[in-house]
Order: C-alpha cells, then structure tokens, then sequence
C-alpha cells in the first residue's frame, strides 16, 4: 500500500501542478515510512515541503492555500498528534463552504497516519478517525487494499471538499496486491462487500477488514457463511450497502480497532436501529478496541489491546447462536 | 484598574515610525476621511439597531479603533485580501462591500454574502477576499496565513492584511502561523490592534512586553508601534509594509495601540475598566484628530463634513431599508452547502 500511495501523490502532482504536499519529514527522510519517498528529488522544495513542528499551521497552510485554488496535501505524522490541528480541521476547514454558503471551498486532503501496529505504543498508534466523522463537511475515509489506497487517494485529491486520508501503518507493508500503473479512481463514498454470505453481516473498516475476512473463511468451515461489508468511506456513510447487506442476513456484528464507547459502531448500531429494526433477528454486537485511553507500551498489555481473528470469532460465535 | 503601564502607551511619542511622514494629495486625505467617518457611522448604526432589537446576536464595536483598519486596508487592490478578526465588520466596507449587504449581515438576511449563516462578527465577502473569520481566537492569522503561502506559489504580488486584538497574540495559533510566515517570507502584514484588553484581561495579564511589536523579532521579520490612532501614520506604516511584501520580502508587524471605546460586545458593560481612562482615550478620537488635521489643512470645512455626514447617512438609511425588507433564508437551506453540490452526503 506504501507505493501505491507513494504512486498516487506522484502521478497526481505530475498530472496537476496545483498539488503540493506538505507535513513534517516527508521531504528530505521522505517521511517516517516512506510514504512520499523521492518526490522532493522529482518536485523540489516548492511542491514538497518540509514544515514547522506544528500541525496547526500545517493544516492551516494547507486551508488558506487552497482558498486560492490550489490542492493542497497535507501529512498528519502520527494521528495521535493531530490534536492540535482539530481547531483548525474542525472550525475551519469543515465549516469555511458551509460558513461562506459556498463562497469559499476547501479542496484539501489530509493523509494520517494511524493504528496499532509495531508495538509503539501509547502515541503512535491511535486511530482517531471517528472523531472527525461527527463533523459534517468533512469527508473520512480509510482504505484496506493497495488497489484503493491510490485510487481513492486520487479521487480524494480532485474532490471539492476537505478529505482526511487515514493510512493504517500496518497496512503500508501488509496490504499487498495488484495496483494498476495508470490513473483511475475508486470513489468516496461507497462500501464494498468484500465476501458474500447469507448468514450474517460483519460491517468494518481498515485494518480490520482482513481480519474480519479471515475469521468469515474459519466460520465457512463450519456451516457459517458471513457477509463482509468494508466501509471504506466513514463519512459520508453509504447506507445503502449497509441496509442492504443487513436487510440480507438479519445480523450484524461490527468490528473496528477503535475504542468501543462512542465508536464508530454506535453510529452504525443505531443506523440499523433506526432503519432496519423489522429486519433483525438477533442484537447487534460489536467487537472492538476495549475503553483503554490508548494502546500501552509492553508486549503483552500491547497484544490485550489488540481486536484479532479469535476476538471476532467469538463475537461471530456469539451472534450466530441467535 | 487601569495600570500605569497601560497609560504609558497612549503617549504618541512613545511609538516608532518605519517611514518618515510623506506628502500626500488631498484626494488622499479625503479619502481616508471619508472611509473614517462611513466605517464609524455605520458601527454607531449597527449598535443603535441592535439596542433596538432589530436583530438577534451581539454586535462587536469597533469604534475608536478604525484607523487601524481604515489605515490598512484603504485602496488594497481588488486581488490583495483581508482577514479580519471579530471586531471588523467594517473590514468589508473598506474593502468594497456594497453597506446594504453588511446590513443584511447584521440583520441575517438571505441577501447577506453568506445567506445569513454567519454572525455580523463573522461577516466575510468572498468576491471582495475578505476571509469568513470565525471565532476560535488567532484562526484568521493561521488561514490569512495559508492564503499568503498560496499567493506565493501562484506568483502573485497580491498581500493580506490581517487583524488581531492583543488577546489573540497569547494563542498557540499566532506563534504557528507568525513563525511559518517568516520562514517562508509569505506576503502578510500582521495588522495588531492592541486596545490594551482582550475582553476583560488587561494587558499586564497578557504579556510581559510593552511593545508587542517586539515579538517580530522572533520570527526574524520587522515590526513596529504606533500610535494606531494616528491614521496617517498607520497609513504610512501600512504603505511600506505592502510594498515590502509585493517585492517578496516578507511579512512585517504593525502593533497598533489604540482603544475600543465600548464593552468587548454589545452585552458588556465593561465595568472592568476606569471612566478615566476611557475618558482620556476618547480625548485622542482618531476621527475628531484626523479632522481637526484636514481643518488645519484648510482641506475640510464644516460645511463639506456635513455633506460628507449627511450623504452616509443617507446611504446608511438605504441599505437599512434593503437590509430591514430582505427575507430571511428559507429553512430548507438548513442542510445546503455542506460538501459540493456534486457530493453526496449527509446522514
């Protein structure tokens, strides 16, 4: 997934000379993974920009600039230091086109990198994307295959409105796969259902859609035939494919890396509360990150933490029962 | 509760001048004037409708502190831009918008740029590149900031005028946005209105400096103090810092001591501070001195300053009449304007 992100800015900034990217160390150590890698050696300084330790400006730079028409895209280091970028992300960029009834636009996208993985600990490995996707005018999305890493990272580029990019990190070396050489796009926006099944619906996201994958091909072994629903696009949501998937199976288990209390799956759960109750013949369940306020350091508090395979068999277990 | 040291700033001699005073055509000077007493008139205007219950909200005066603005922001050409803070409403009339939409502004009215999301604070003008500012302290730096940055990649020679009160050097946001501006030598010039009160806070609370200027230092560009009652100083400060940034070298610091003579809002008696200092700040009226300097001139006679009231008000009557007989916007906007047109979204 690193190169076909690294691919997308490139061809992007190739094709468009209104893109420039902007963040700490992604110029001269081409950033902590790689990711932007060799595109200050191919744009120069202008277009790749080695900035302040500040993500305020960081993200504020990149608003104002594409006030003036330009795209801008900005990099969150670590997404456990967006922080203080969220006034700037929250009370501005969301709200300039809506603030302004349209006058103003802001065409920016902000790439974050985030998620457990690699033992980091408490400040390099939290998520937080579902912070943002309370707040309308933004669009979240985060991608689980290297296919749609680009694709989706070049529809988020030309997209009119400011797009957070979230790169789980233990993606960019695990997500491998096919990636065409070209340009295309995969829209934000729509889920895709990434496994077929009659009996049950997993609804995830990110790191976590392989997983939940995984545990639908130990279920099948067992009779059971899971439906897996990647929401690749947090906000705006699709429900669509959620409903329809849902009004399919008449269960639903939800599976994310995040906290569990005002996750992500609490929105969905009253979704299907709300829209798909009739449909249902079991409780909606979830399994994700427990209510610990971040991944600790040591091995095995680090491994306790973690949502795996085993975790959402159970709560697959648990749900098929019904 | 005044302190000394807030009083030693209001001696004009106390502040710098970057350039020495220039000659100026009486066109000029009219002009100024002019602006002056439109932007005073019509914040007078807009306090009076609001104690009168003409609309909702809160109203942030500006008065006495419109040299800063006026001396800053007069003749920018159409593609330079203006961030303002809360307290520049008038920000707009300088830079061209039409009063009837400022008065739809304060009055919500879908005639207003916005279609009446924002408050008067917050009244941009985006056709005039006046920035929508909100009210998170300091953001119309870090965004007036970024749109310098796009200025300079598109080689451009428009500036941005950008305005802050003393509060607002305190935030995180300024260092960020001050800071970055230097490094990159970004066309702004840092317009600050020091009133020596960031709402109720005095300025000893704020600050260990005396001149606020010095903070440019940090951020390895000039600043200067002046006297920010003193409009043609400021004008001539503000001149020398544009043409610095046209010619791409950067941003330059203009502290701008002045006063605001009412309460932080409409709703603020401002008990907080002294009938005498107030008093002696009203002494040094940045209208009344310019006036009796256009007088002494023989440029201005009472008779023409009654024309030039009687003809604001009249334009300020006008666009209150448009303002008062536009409609409010229609409640299916509520949820229009979010993303694109062309996206779909909402929940």
């Amino acid at each position: 997934m690193l190169e076909a992100i690294n691919e997308a800015l490139s061809q992007e900034m190739e094709r468009d000379e209104r893109v420039f990217i902007l963040g700490e160390d992604i110029g001269l150590s081409g950033g902590v993974f790689k990711v932007t890698e060799g595109l200050l050696d191919k744009f120069g300084e202008e277009r790749v920009l080695d900035t302040p330790l500040a993500e305020g400006i960081i993200i504020a730079a990149a608003i104002g600039s594409a006030m003036m028409g330009l795209r801008p895209v900005p990099e969150i280091q670590f997404a456990d230091f967006i922080t203080p970028a969220v006034d700037q992300i929250i009370q501005q960029a969301s709200k300039l086109r809506y603030r302004s009834a349209g006058g103003y636009s802001c065409p920016i996208t902000i790439r974050v990198c985030c998620g457990a993985g690699g033992g980091s600990g408490l400040y390099h490995s939290q998520e937080n994307a579902t912070w943002f996707v309370h707040e309308p005018g933004l669009k979240v999305v985060m991608p689980s295959t290297a296919y749609d890493a680009k694709g989706m990272l070049l529809a988020a580029i030309r997209d009119p409105d400011p797009v957070i990019f979230f790169e789980h990190k233990s993606l960019y070396r695990q997500a491998k796969g096919e990636v065409p050489e070209g340009d295309y796009t995969v829209p934000i926006g729509p889920a895709v259902v990434r496994r077929e099944g009659g009996d049950l619906t997993i609804l995830t996201y990110g790191f976590m859609t392989q997983k939940s994958l995984d545990a639908a091909e130990q279920m099948s072994q067992r009779g059971v035939e899971c439906e897996v629903v990647e929401i690749r696009t947090l906000a705006p949501i699709d429900k669509e494919t959620i409903l329809n998937s849902v009004r399919k199976t008449s269960k639903c288990l939800i599976v994310h890396e995040d906290k569990k209390t005002m996750g992500y799956g609490a929105e969905l759960s009253a979704i299907l509360n709300e829209e798909a109750f009739d449909d249902l013949d079991g409780p909606i369940l979830r399994v994700t990150g427990p209510d610990v306020p971040a991944i600790p350091f040591s091995p095995n508090l680090d491994k306790a933490w973690q949502v795996n395979t085993e975790k959402i068999l159970a709560g697959i277990e648990k749900l098929a029962a019904y | 509760m005044a302190s000394k040291s807030n009083r030693a700033v209001m001696e004009p001699e106390a502040a710098e001048k970057p350039a020495p005073p220039a000659r100026h055509s009486p066109e000029l000077l009219l002009g100024l004037y002019r602006m002056l007493v439109k932007c005073r008139m019509c914040d007078e205007k807009a306090r009076i409708l609001f104690r009168q219950g003409k609309y909702k909200g809160n109203f942030y005066s500006g008065v006495g502190q419109e040299a800063t603005e006026v001396g800053t922001a007069f003749r920018l050409r159409p593609d330079d831009w203006v961030a303002p803070s809360h307290r520049d409403w008038t920000a707009n009339i300088i830079k061209g918008a039409p009063l009837k939409f400022c008065f739809a502004q304060l009055f919500a009215k879908v005639t207003s740029p916005d279609r009446g999301r924002s408050s008067p604070a917050h009244m941009g003008f985006p056709e005039l590149h006046v920035i929508t500012p909100a009210s998170s302290i300091a953001a119309q730096l870090n965004i007036g900031t970024g749109v310098a940055l796009g200025i300079k990649k598109l080689r451009q020679d428009a500036v941005v005028v950008a305005y802050f009160g003393d509060g607002a050097t305190s935030f995180g946001g300024f260092h960020e946005a001050l800071n970055f501006a230097g490094v990159h030598k970004l066309p702004i010039i840092y317009v600050n209105q020091n009133n020596l009160w960031a709402e109720s806070v005095p300025l000893r609370l704020q600050t260990a400096l005396t001149n606020l200027s010095d903070r440019a230092k940090a951020y390895g560009f000039p600043g200067y103090s002046l006297d920010g009652n003193d409009i043609l100083g400021v004008y001539e400060a503000a001149q020398t810092a544009i043409a610095r940034a046209r010619a791409g070298d950067g941003p330059t610091f203009l502290e701008c001591k002045t006063y605001r003579w009412y309460g932080h809002s409409e709703i603020d008696p401002a008990k907080y501070r002294s009938k005498e200092e107030v008093e002696a700040w009203k002494k040094r009226d940045p209208l009344a001195m310019f006036e009796k300097h256009l007088m002494e001139k023989k440029l201005l006679t009472e008779v023409k300053k009654k024309e030039i009231a009687d003809e604001t008000t009249r334009e300020i009557n006008e666009a209150v009449e448009f303002a008062e007989q536009s409609p409010y916007p229609e409640a299916s906007e509520l949820a229009e304007h979010i993303w694109a047109a062309s996206a779909k979204g909402g929940n």
